[in-house]
């Protein structure tokens, strides 16, 4: 069988598109795979041309030798599982210390004084704002192992931590929230109370309290998205 | 040999298929086809997802290079990779000394 020259890398992008439509993840870890591969079979096409065949023969022949294209999608799972959960995590684990950080500053300048005062013994919080405070730090504490988690289990630890990268990256994410959102009521609280709250960096901390809720809205969706779509016969990633 | 047999000792094989150097996907499969006399049949697919999970591991890094035009991922060893690599070896010899001895030519039980 022969074939015509611009017919191999038509087969080559039809089995690239298949590929592509069966890959859940960061659009560029996706991109980057897809480029891998195609450089790969490009390569595969070449040594089946230097063997004698025809570019259309050829091209069947690399995507033959790469195999079905659900099966190396379907190897790909566990490391768009990783790249989607590592997304999620990297920038809590790299912010949170900072937002900690401003909100110990600014328990620290709660306008009572500029002693050390925690947010809990603010002027006007709910008298009930105690014990919330507590189970939030602990959603906080649960998030941080989370999330140290899913970095080790997806790196270094990579095969050798039982991993469900997209399952710890979402407890990670939503552990934020909690305290973030008793946070964020204090501040309200404590703003409109008569001692009112220093601009800086109580302000600070209140907008970056604010992004870390929305980013982690859009993680906790994107993780249960990605394992949703990505789970064949009910195994997750 | 399928790629079943192969299941366990793939990673093994792919850092020693760097071990001489830095070497992109497609390289990796034709030193994996030619150290075998090409008696492994494993779908070159499946060797990509293989190389990125040992760089997550850390025993691989890989670099973007462009060449003739074409860009490939090319993946080198690194000093853990090198670790991993020497384990490898070791217990795939004490693995195979054992095997070998079980299934080697048979010797009769000495008789008392």
């Amino acid at each position: 069988m022969t074939g015509g020259s611009g017919a191999g890398p038509e087969v080559i992008a039809a089995y690239l598109d298949e590929i592509a439509a069966r890959l859940n993840g960061p659009a560029r870890a996706r991109r980057d795979i897809i480029a891998e591969l195609r450089a790969g079979l490009a390569d595969a096409s070449d040594a089946h041309r230097s063997a004698g065949l025809s570019p259309l023969q050829a091209a069947r022949a690399a995507v033959g030798e790469f195999g079905d294209a659900a099966r190396v999608a379907e190897g790909f799972r566990a490391e768009l599982a990783a790249a989607q959960a590592r997304r999620v995590v990297l920038p809590l684990v790299t912010a949170g210390p900072l937002i900690g950080l401003l909100w110990v500053a600014t328990a620290m300048t709660g306008g009572i004084g500029g002693r050390p005062v925690p947010p809990w013994h603010w002027d006007g919080p709910p008298a009930g704002a105690r014990p919330v405070v507590h189970l939030a730090v602990i959603a906080l504490a649960t998030a941080i192992a989370g999330a140290l988690f899913t970095v080790a289990a997806t790196g270094r630890f990579t095969g050798r931590l039982p991993g469900r990268p997209l399952v710890t990256a979402a407890i990670a994410a939503g552990g934020t929230a909690p305290i973030d959102l008793t946070l964020l009521v204090l501040f309200a609280v404590q703003a409109a109370a008569p001692a009112g709250i220093a601009a800086f960096p109580a302000g600070a901390a209140a907008a970056a309290s604010l992004a870390r809720l929305a980013f982690t809205g859009r993680a906790v969706r994107g993780c249960l998205a990605v394992r949703a779509v990505s789970r064949p016969g009910r195994s997750s990633p | 040999m399928s790629a079943q047999a192969l299941k366990g000792h793939l990673d093994g094989m792919l850092l020693a298929a760097l071990e001489d150097g830095p070497r992109h996907g497609y390289a990796v499969m034709e030193v994996l086809r030619a150290g075998s006399g090409g008696r492994f049949d494993l779908p070159t697919g499946t060797i990509y997802p293989a190389l990125r999970r040992l760089e997550r591991a850390g025993h691989v890094r890989a670099r973007w290079s462009e060449e003739g035009g074409r860009r490939r991922r090319v993946y080198e060893l690194t000093a853990s990779g090198r670790r991993a690599l020497s384990d490898e070896r070791h217990a795939w010899q004490e693995f195979s000394a054992a095997v070998t001895t079980l299934l080697g030519p048979h010797r009769r039980p000495a008789t008392p």
